[in-house]
């Protein structure tokens, strides 16, 4: 995951994929990967000036790049304390507006809706649903129209900038947007209710928690100073790394805990199920007609929330218009500070985008920029995990490649990578034997054998532990040893953790599999045993660097001996070990 | 291409390192994308298409720049089955704003500062490059990104089997037809004079100075263009960072000669 964390400075709605791997009937690894290039931004915004930096950051993202303007430029002016008239933040959210309608749009006609009405791509369905296809290429070229009035032009306009905006639109043209976004209400309702009313899968399911801005004054919206979790918190945006660091460092996965401990999704999703209380007009009627518990649990509903949005936008550009219409052009407010720091927090289409920099000497110093799809990875990677082991143990291996083709595009990651196809991997023979390699190499790991000595196969853990020992190998624990309160791999975050155990996953006796740790807590059969040692203290980056290797038991009867094929097992694992 | 020919021309498109702005403005073709694609036969574009065949070209159109080795090769492998390669964006035709680390050394320091030590198994970064350092490109199309009009009209020439037409001048032809006030006679400083036109002087249209992000025009007279701004009182490392910020390894080698003259 610390591999993925870090790739939002090299762009991320490139090159990805996911793929999963198989071993008989578990899932062993499941990898969100991006293959993007480096590129370095934070790095090579460091020496320029703030306008040049507001200049380059929102190259980052084309189908974001007006996120990322907003979120620089007001990061920027809060280092530099400027303070923007209502008519510039005004023009600033109706620009926003345009890239939800057409971000929005294009996913949900182009990229989503395929999948559900069983065509290739857009235009092969265009040949069954022209009228929609057609409505929608209008829907986003509107959307684009907007931002291109306001930033100059559909991606990487250069209008707007710190203090205000180089030229503001005339009144003919605002009223002409104003009389287009009431036009298009009938098809937005249209969309509304499609996209709502679609047959979404119930697999996979799980309780998440959602992030997302925290609009002022109680308003639905796509910006403000702090972030709102679905735990009911709150954090200031300056605190920004509270969220960020905790979800890196401390969180558990443990399910009995569902405070800020968990991996988190933000989005389209995370803002209705934090917000849509809030939601007014028909968009807030839709709301109630159409919002229901599983929202909360299933990522794919998050076209059904990109859809509410896009009604809400629709029915917001009037009300703001109106409000632009009243009041004068503001002249470029200009700024002498020299030295700040500044965080600016927005709403990207696909979720939180937090940008942070600090100025020194004029020049830019630090930036920090944390996107939406480096957030969402863990979950993306988690709910797909969830959805393979689910088909599999209902014997669907052949659906789980569309499923987690469906998973990764709900949550709209950036257009590239949501095309791309989801890739099933089968375990070569003996996966157990290269990965357990990695994690000797990685680090001395510490073994620890479970089981109970009393019952002929559940006892291998224990045997192996032993025999560990009895050969020299140091940090070996038995199950009997481990005491909560000083667990031995406390203060050893770096050091691999394997845990070795007699599991039952259907296979034939003796078959040897390691699997991340954390997969057991969604695979009930695997988990009653081993749950009780992940102890609530066991941190997110502890739970990343465990392992179970998992030795299927031939009979786990009481007083009987270890049976022949789990005896071979466990002399390949020794001997694998002790290479 | 056999001319006369009914046989649809194979194309394809394809992205490397970059904000995928290029092939987004293609899908913001929102009128013209319907016809594309009926005239044309779209073999490969990830964005757009999830059925992409990897197969005999007529036509490759490459954004973005080499940034690992997986894309260099991948790129290799397009010039083989390609008959035209065009380069669209500055990513593809100068290396974009990533190639900013001109100095091999500055870029591994960077590097470690932002992955530290991590191994990146799945393949190894690069220094960004244009693609024209690898391969040979037929075209370019620059464009940060690209511009709608010109984009149609290369597709469009380049399907009956001519040669693109691109404007060969730089950002200030266009911002005179537009009848904008020069910003640099008002001491603004602005990349016009040496930056490609084909944007419609956009910036200088919304009272803006010229940020350079086309690249560089053939012929630009970069040394003129240093001095009026070092004469309108900006200091060297201003100037250099600003001509340097969108072009590149575009003007790489004037960039270096600018070293002298510092003092």
């Amino acid at each position: 995951m610390k591999k993925i964390s870090v790739d939002h400075l090299a762009r991320v709605e490139g090159n990805g994929g996911i793929s999963a791997t198989i071993d008989g009937k578990i899932v062993t690894d499941v990898k969100f990967s991006i293959y993007e290039g480096p590129r370095l931004v934070e790095r090579l915004t460091v020496g320029k000036t703030p306008e040049e930096d507001v200049n380059i950051v929102p190259r980052i993202c084309a189908i974001c790049s007006v996120s990322h303007k907003y979120a620089v430029l007001k990061a920027m002016e809060n280092a530099l304390s400027v303070k923007v008239s209502p008519k510039v933040s005004l023009f600033r959210e109706l620009m926003h507006l345009g890239e939800m309608i057409e971000s929005h749009s294009l996913h949900l006609y182009y990229l989503a809706l395929p999948d559900y009405v069983g065509f290739p791509n857009a235009i092969a369905m265009a040949a069954k649903f022209d009228l929609e296809v057609k409505i929608a290429l209008e829907m986003k070229e509107f959307g684009n129209h907007i931002m291109k009035t306001a930033s100059g032009r559909y991606i990487h306009g250069e209008n707007p900038v710190i203090g205000g905006f180089g030229k503001f639109p005339s009144i003919e043209e605002l009223i002409w947007i104003k009389s287009r976004a009431v036009q298009f209400m009938p098809f937005v309702l249209k969309t509304t209710s499609l996209f709502c009313e679609l047959d979404y899968p119930d697999c996979p399911e799980d309780d998440t928690v959602f992030a997302c801005c925290n609009p002022d004054q109680n308003k639905y919206g796509f910006a403000g100073d702090e972030i709102i979790l679905s735990t009911g918190d709150t954090i200031n945006k300056e605190d920004y790394k509270s969220l960020a660091n905790e979800f890196v460092v401390s969180h558990s996965y443990a399910k009995h805990s569902r405070y800020k401990g968990e991996p988190y999704s933000v989005g389209a999703l995370a803002r209705v199920n934090n917000l849509g209380e809030r939601l007014k007009w028909e968009a807030g009627k839709m709301y109630k007609k159409y919002f229901n518990p599983r929202w909360k649990k299933n990522p794919l509903f998050n076209n059904a929330a990109q859809a509410l949005e896009i009604l809400y936008v629709f029915e917001r550009i009037p009300k703001i218009i109106d409000k632009m219409l009243k009041l004068p052009d503001p002249a470029i407010v200009l700024s002498k500070k020299k030295e700040g720091k500044g965080t600016g927090i927005v709403e990207a289409p696909r979720g939180l985008l937090i940008h942070s920099y600090e100025i020194s000497g004029g020049l830019v110093s630090y930036t920090d920029i944390i996107t939406p799809t480096a957030q969402n990875a863990e979950d993306i990677e988690r709910y797909c995990y969830i959805a393979a082991q689910k088909l599999l143990d209902k014997g669907k291996e052949s659906k789980i490649r569309d499923r987690m083709d469906l998973v990764v595009r709900a949550y709209d990651p950036c257009i590239s990578c949501s095309a791309h196809m989801a890739e099933i991997k089968k375990a070569p023979l003996d996966d157990w034997r290269t990965k357990l390699d990695g994690i000797i190499k990685k680090g001395s790991p510490i073994f620890v054998g479970i089981g109970r000595g009393n019952r002929s196969d559940d006892r291998a853990g224990l045997e192996l532990a032993l025999e560990l020992r009895k050969q020299g190998v140091t940090d070996v624990w038995l199950e009997s040893e481990i005491i909560e309160v000083e667990v031995p791999w406390k203060n050893k975050p770096h050091r691999p953790l394997v845990f070795i155990d007699a599991l039952d996953f259907k296979e034939k006796p003796g078959k040897t599999i390691l699997l991340p740790l954390h997969y057991i807590f969604s695979n009930t059969v695997l988990s009653h045993k081993l749950l009780p040692f992940i102890s609530s203290d066991m941190g997110y980056e502890r739970l990343k660097n465990s392992f179970v290797l998992g030795i299927q038991p031939e009979s786990i009867e009481e007083g009987m001996k270890i049976s022949e094929p789990v005896r071979q097992a466990l002399e390949k694992v020794l001997e694998q070990i002790m290479n | 291409m056999e001319k006369g020919s009914k046989e649809k021309l194979k194309i394809g498109i394809y992205e490397l390192t970059g904000c995928a702005g290029d092939a987004l403005l293609i899908l913001d073709c929102e009128q013209e994308l319907i016809d594309m694609f009926k005239a044309a036969d779209i073999q490969s574009f990830l964005m757009a298409k999830s059925d992409n065949i990897d197969g005999e070209l007529d036509v490759a159109l490459v954004e973005g720049s080499v940034s690992t080795e997986m894309e260099k090769e991948e790129l290799l492998d397009i010039r083989k089955r390609a008959n035209t390669v065009v380069a669209i964006g500055i990513c593809a035709c100068f290396g974009g704003i990533q190639a900013a680390f001109l100095d091999k050394k500055d870029w591994e320091k960077n590097f470690k500062k932002v992955y530290g030590d991590n191994k990146m198994t799945h393949t190894k970064p690069l220094q960004s490059k244009p693609i024209d350092a690898y391969i040979k490109v037929d075209y370019y199309l620059p464009g940060c990104p690209i511009g709608k009009e010109q984009f149609l009209s290369t597709f469009n020439r380049i399907l009956r089997g001519h040669p693109p037409e691109l404007y060969r001048f730089p950002v200030c032809v266009e911002c005179k037809w537009n009848e904008n006030d020069c910003l640099l006679n008002k001491g603004i400083p602005c990349l016009g004079p040496i930056t490609r036109a084909g944007c419609g002087s956009i910036c200088i249209n919304h009272n803006l100075p010229c940020v350079g992000c086309w690249g560089p025009v053939e012929e630009a007279n970069l040394t003129s263009e240093f001095h009026l701004l070092r004469e309108k009182g900006f200091d060297y490392d201003f100037i250099k960072k600003k001509m340097a910020n969108f072009s590149g390894t575009g003007m790489a080698d004037f960039l270096g000669e600018l070293k002298g003259e510092k003092k």
